[in-house]
């Protein structure tokens, strides 16, 4: 895992999109600092990290545009999938090296920080909560990226599937408010998700009755909740919106709380994510 | 060394191979033939565990690739068709990446990576960026990739492909030479490669072995003995009408003139009888002089393009 990790980090320098990556980060971070936090003479920086979110939307994309899909498309995958490395090092080397330098770009914001302590008296604890919240929603962002990377081996695709995405993530929580929460959009709701999980068993397998049984179980499941708690459907729409909502979980961190809850909710996400694109990348090789 | 059995593999409902077997012994070069499209790509890329099969088993050195890939993989270097380099990085770079991920121990890198350089020629352009480097120079440095580690078996899929005529010299004296201490399997489409550096070839055509022997074996298999070239001093047409006269002759064809004077032709016999001698009496009876006699050689040419257009029909085992 670690001739992978250093080979990827190394390939950031050498192609420009670290320096891009980097330079776009610190140039944003400065612009935003300077802003909210010099000319207002104000010392709260988390608001600044908070900011930051913004910036993930257009520069995580570039930094994992091409983690997965370049390798394919230039058949340097062969070299590794022949190698005898397992995938999971592979993909985990390869997510470490673009994490790696996205804490390279947050460990150099610390100055901005130790600047305004100079001039005045910061809450240490809430940044660094503050940062480990940053922290932990930019890497959550990157095992998405890393995701859809290895869906394509066109990295402009890659590049704009993930900038859609997180675009989604990010105005998730806009969404959610306009959502229907009766009893029967909920209903309707999950009757779609039974749909789209049967065809996603249809095309995966190609059978037939696998999918037909799946179909069968979930409306099965979904007429037997509705029979025994109807209630359960009132504002379902809202709780799974905001199950999914990364965002509203690092507001807390942001706020200066250290929210264990939040900290395993991301960290799972990122196994998750990494552990999808181990199968993609393995499922692959299987078709 | 390497055992094929029954593998089959299908890409929705295209069959890329269909129910292949074959072994290849240690130190065996074996040549896999066949035309664009036939499945040999895809066979190799499946011999080293890139892609899996749909149906059947690889073993290598009796290690299964499905249960036990790490260590069916230590035992095989590899060169796909394109040569899977990083143009970003200098020759010494990449291939201390590849000692790396091939885990080399580390103090045995660099003796191995001067040696490796060394017998395949790219020690003058080891600082050099891989994305500078000529064709010829990045195919040898794909070489020099596959025989980090040293291991067992080696695969290359077309390895001369895009060289110049030295080059390609030079690649196959140098699998020669690496082949008196691995195992080999080397794709090819140019004939004349596989039956120079091989021990023995497997054909195949559509997913499918149509034919597999020594070169020598294959030309015994569609000996055409009953074919003979001859050069006749006279007339063309005074010649064909005294060689139809004959009765055991099938077909007479024209080979063209190369001296003035005189025709060529193949004449084919019925059967497998032997008509040299009827032939030279006749013709001499008639006054014509035959300037040259002999029976027809088959090159693996024409077995490769006989046994890929008769394939279909069940073609030659």
């Amino acid at each position: 895992m670690l001739a992978v990790f250093l080979k990827e980090f190394r390939s950031y320098f050498t192609s420009a999109i670290g320096y891009i990556f980097i330079g776009t980060f610190l140039l944003i971070t400065g612009i935003f600092f300077t802003m909210y936090n010099l000319l207002s003479s104000s010392p709260a920086y988390n608001g600044t990290l908070q900011s930051l979110i913004i910036i993930f939307l257009f520069i995580i994309p570039i930094l994992t545009m091409k983690i997965m899909s370049e390798e394919t498309k230039n058949k340097t995958d062969q070299l590794l999938f022949t190698s005898p490395l397992k995938i999971s090092d592979i993909v985990l080397g390869k997510y470490f090296a673009a994490l790696a330098i996205f804490t390279i770009s947050l460990l150099i914001t610390v100055l901005y920080p130790l600047i305004l302590s100079k001039f005045g008296t910061v809450s240490v604890s809430e940044i660094f909560t503050g940062y480990i919240g940053i922290f932990l929603l930019g890497a959550t962002l990157i095992s998405l990226g890393l995701f859809v990377s290895s869906l394509t081996e066109n990295q402009v695709t890659s590049a704009v599937i993930s900038f859609s995405v997180l675009l989604f993530i990010f105005l998730m929580d806009n969404i959610q408010r306009a959502l229907p929460s009766t009893r029967n959009s909920s209903i309707i709701f999950v009757l779609i998700v039974v749909v789209i999980f049967t065809l996603f068993v249809y095309f995966s397998t190609k059978n037939l009755i696998a999918a037909l049984i799946t179909l069968v179980v979930g409306l099965i499941l979904t007429v037997s909740v509705y029979l025994l708690k109807k209630e359960a459907f009132d504002g379902l729409l809202q709780k799974v919106f905001d199950w999914f909502s990364l965002i509203k979980r690092y507001n807390l961190f942001s706020q200066g709380v250290l929210s264990l809850n939040s900290a395993v909710y991301y960290l799972s996400f990122i196994a998750a994510f990494v552990f999808l694109t181990i199968r993609m990348v393995d499922k692959r090789r299987w078709s | 060394m390497i055992e094929i059995e029954n593998v089959t593999k299908r890409y929705g409902d295209q069959v890329a191979l269909d129910g292949i077997s074959f072994t290849v012994e240690k130190g065996e070069i074996l040549g896999f033939l066949g035309p664009n499209g036939a499945g040999k790509s895809t066979a190799m890329n499946i011999l080293t565990g890139y892609i899996s099969t749909s149906e059947g088993n690889v073993r290598i050195d009796g290690i299964d690739m499905l249960k036990n890939p790490e260590a069916a993989k230590r035992k095989i270097g590899y060169l796909p068709e394109i040569p899977p380099l990083y143009l970003d990085m200098t020759v010494e770079e990449y291939l201390k990446f590849v000692h790396k991920i091939k885990k080399v121990k580390s103090d045995a890198i660099e003796p191995s990576m001067i040696r490796i350089m060394s017998l395949v020629k790219i020690s003058d352009v080891r600082k050099r960026l891989i994305k500078n480097l000529s064709k010829g120079y990045k195919q040898r440095v794909g070489l020099a990739q596959a025989l980090v580690g040293d291991p067992e078996v080696l695969i290359l899929d077309e390895p001369t492909v895009g060289l110049d005529p030295k080059q390609i010299i030079e690649i196959r004296n140098l699998i020669q030479q690496i082949g008196k201490k691995h195992t080999i399997m080397l794709s090819s489409h140019i004939l004349s490669e596989v039956s120079a550096i091989c021990h023995r070839v497997i054909i195949i055509n559509k997913g499918k072995i149509v034919a597999s022997g020594t070169p020598e074996e294959l030309s015994k298999k569609v000996n055409n003995s009953n074919k003979i070239l001859l050069r006749v001093k006279g007339a063309k047409q005074d010649i064909y009408k005294k060689i139809r006269e004959m009765e055991d002759v099938e077909l007479v064809k024209d080979q063209g003139v190369h001296e003035p004077g005189t025709v060529d032709l193949l004449v084919e016999a019925k059967d497998d009888i032997d008509i040299r001698e009827t032939l030279f009496l006749s013709l001499s009876r008639a006054g014509f002089v035959i300037l040259m006699m002999k029976g027809k050689d088959i090159d693996l040419e024409e077995i490769f393009l006989e046994v890929t257009t008769t394939s279909n029909k069940g073609g030659i085992q």
